[in-house]
């Protein structure tokens, strides 16, 4: 459905994007990350036909957007960071803009119009002027805009930006009722909210791809996983007996409390790590009073990545 | 490129600028009218039709400050450029908008031979022609403006730069005559709108001037997109 290959964009002399390849599959929420300046905007605004390519191509629905802008154009819903909103207009006219520059039938306008309204929440305001609405209604006829002419794709930049934990919530469940018809790209802040709107990530990090993992299996397909171990044992002697393990790549003591000892475990993920710590544990006779699995958050990943030493390299 | 000229029509009686431009559009018709006609009681309209030339160089700006800097300005473009509309469409549409206020303002303005005609005698294909080129002269400011607007991002500084275009251009017709470079003279004479406008005037439908004003204003027209799809491709680069 998208396809970003090698996709790099300067402006004068700084490099916004270098060289960023990934696919999105039809129907998939692709949530994209990264600090301020990262790439992000410019990388939409590209993938809408707004900016030109550098180098590298974008092709959606198999349509070059460089070489055959407007049919790719014809895939595409964008909602930018500050809605292209005219504050004169009602919504209901504004829309029937937006249909017909998206060539929308005329006939099929006001029934297109309709249902775009229900689905974004805008039936009360249709008559109203776009100058006299909220925030968060100026964000869904935003939203409404981009949905004209039922686009298969819809770029969404930062769209609850600036929004209440209500509004929020709302404008989220409204972008996840459109998964699964829409293949959709977020770019966003909000950790939380790529986490649960998305099924896969990407951060991009000085203009450089850096992470691209679904949501859901952030420590699979890595070399190592991390765990947490509560034990009846003296600290030092189950550091060294831990240590001794061939899978585990490192121990940190995290709490003692009387002759309970709880250490994170960083160990290899094919290396029978399990098997290895209750051999080992049996044979010492030490009751295990915890043993989790501690999946690295969104936020750990998102600033292991973008801290200021992370390896700048191919995605992760 | 009908989405784009029905919206920017709309767009000019939702916001105070058609209003404005109307108004003083007519404020001054009607001062010209006093000055030249009710005064001297003169039945001759083409001295009405010369002094409201020169409104256009005044006018055109208004009309053309907000269509492509404004949108520059609102981020606004975004949706444009993110349709799937050519540039072409996107400037024809503001174009042709433009074009209609003017339109409707030269006809407002019938009121006045209208007027002459109940108390005096009016010929009317003349005044036809001399409306004609009013009219071309008109379209001609409009697309020389939205040429020179499409290099700002603000509607004060596009208004700015039209007008002082336009009255270089007005200059340009003083200096043909005074150039001592005979050649300098005829090449100002030549883009002259002003000049090109005086056979009208004297009631000749000069074909000449027709085509002049319409491949004018093609030209413009032309240049603009370029203008447009070239800024797209070097924005910010």
């Amino acid at each position: 459905m998208i396809s970003v290959q090698g996709v790099s964009r300067n402006y004068g002399r700084v490099k916004a994007l270098d060289g960023v390849s990934f696919t999105v599959p039809k129907g998939q929420v692709l949530g994209m990350l990264g600090q301020n300046g990262a790439g992000k905007t410019s990388l939409l605004n590209i993938m809408s036909g707004y900016l030109p390519i550098t180098q590298g191509s974008i092709q959606i629905h198999g349509f070059d957007v460089a070489r055959e802008p407007l049919k790719a154009k014809a895939h595409i819903g964008y909602l930018p960071e500050n809605p292209p909103l005219y504050a004169e207009m009602t919504v209901r006219e504004y829309l029937r803009f937006c249909c017909a520059i998206k060539r929308v039938q005329q006939k099929d306008q006001a029934a297109h119009i309709s249902q775009i309204a229900q689905m974004t929440g805008l039936q009360e305001v249709l008559g109203r002027r776009i100058s006299n609405l909220s925030k968060g209604f100026r964000q869904r006829v935003g939203l409404a805009q981009a949905l004209c002419g039922a686009p298969d794709v819809l770029l969404l930049d930062e769209p609850t930006s600036g929004f209440d934990p209500s509004q929020a919530v709302e404008f989220r469940g409204i972008i996840s009722s459109l998964s699964g018809k829409h293949t959709i790209i977020i770019s966003s802040h909000i950790l939380t909210e790529v986490q649960a709107i998305c099924d896969r990530v990407i951060i991009l990090h000085q203009g450089r791809l850096l992470y691209d993992h679904p949501v859901t299996e952030n420590n699979e397909g890595k070399q190592s996983a991390r765990f947490h171990l509560r034990v009846k044992m003296p600290r030092q002697a189950l550091l060294r007996a831990l240590r001794s393990l061939p899978s585990v790549l490192r121990v940190d003591p995290t709490a003692a409390r009387g002759d309970e000892t709880d250490v994170t475990i960083d160990a290899k993920t094919n290396g029978g790590f399990e098997e290895e710590l209750f051999t080992l544990l049996s044979g010492l006779q030490v009751p295990i009073l915890r043993l989790t699995t501690m999946a690295e958050s969104m936020e750990d990943i998102f600033l292991r990545i973008t801290s200021p030493g992370s390896v700048r390299g191919a995605a992760s | 490129m009908i989405a784009i000229l029905k919206r920017e029509l709309q767009s000019y009686f939702l916001t105070p600028l058609g209003y404005i431009f109307l108004g003083v559009f007519l404020i001054i018709a009607s001062l010209v009218f006093q000055i030249n006609n009710v005064a001297t009681l003169s039945s001759d309209m083409f001295g009405f039709l010369s002094m409201m030339s020169y409104v256009w160089m005044l006018l055109c700006p208004v009309l053309v400050m907000r269509l492509l800097a404004g949108e520059r300005k609102q981020l606004t473009d975004q949706l444009l450029m993110t349709a799937p509309l050519s540039s072409a469409e996107i400037v024809l549409g503001k174009y042709f908008a433009a074009c209609m206020m003017l339109l409707i303002s030269t006809a407002l303005s019938l009121f006045y031979p209208l007027l002459v005609s109940i108390h005096g005698r009016i010929y009317p294909m003349e005044l036809l022609t001399g409306y004609l080129g009013f009219t071309l002269q008109g379209f001609a400011f409009i697309a020389f403006d939205l040429m020179l607007s499409a290099l700002t991002a603000s509607p004060i500084s596009a208004a700015a730069l039209c007008f002082g275009a336009n009255l270089l251009l007005w200059l340009s017709g003083l200096l043909s005559t005074s150039s001592t470079l005979r050649i300098a003279g005829e090449v100002l004479s030549f883009f002259n709108l002003y000049e090109r406008f005086t056979p009208f005037l004297h009631a000749q439908l000069s074909l000449a001037n027709v085509v002049f004003f319409l491949l004018f204003s093609f030209v413009c027209i032309i240049a603009c997109v370029q203008i447009v799809q070239s800024r797209r491709w070097s924005e910010a680069a």
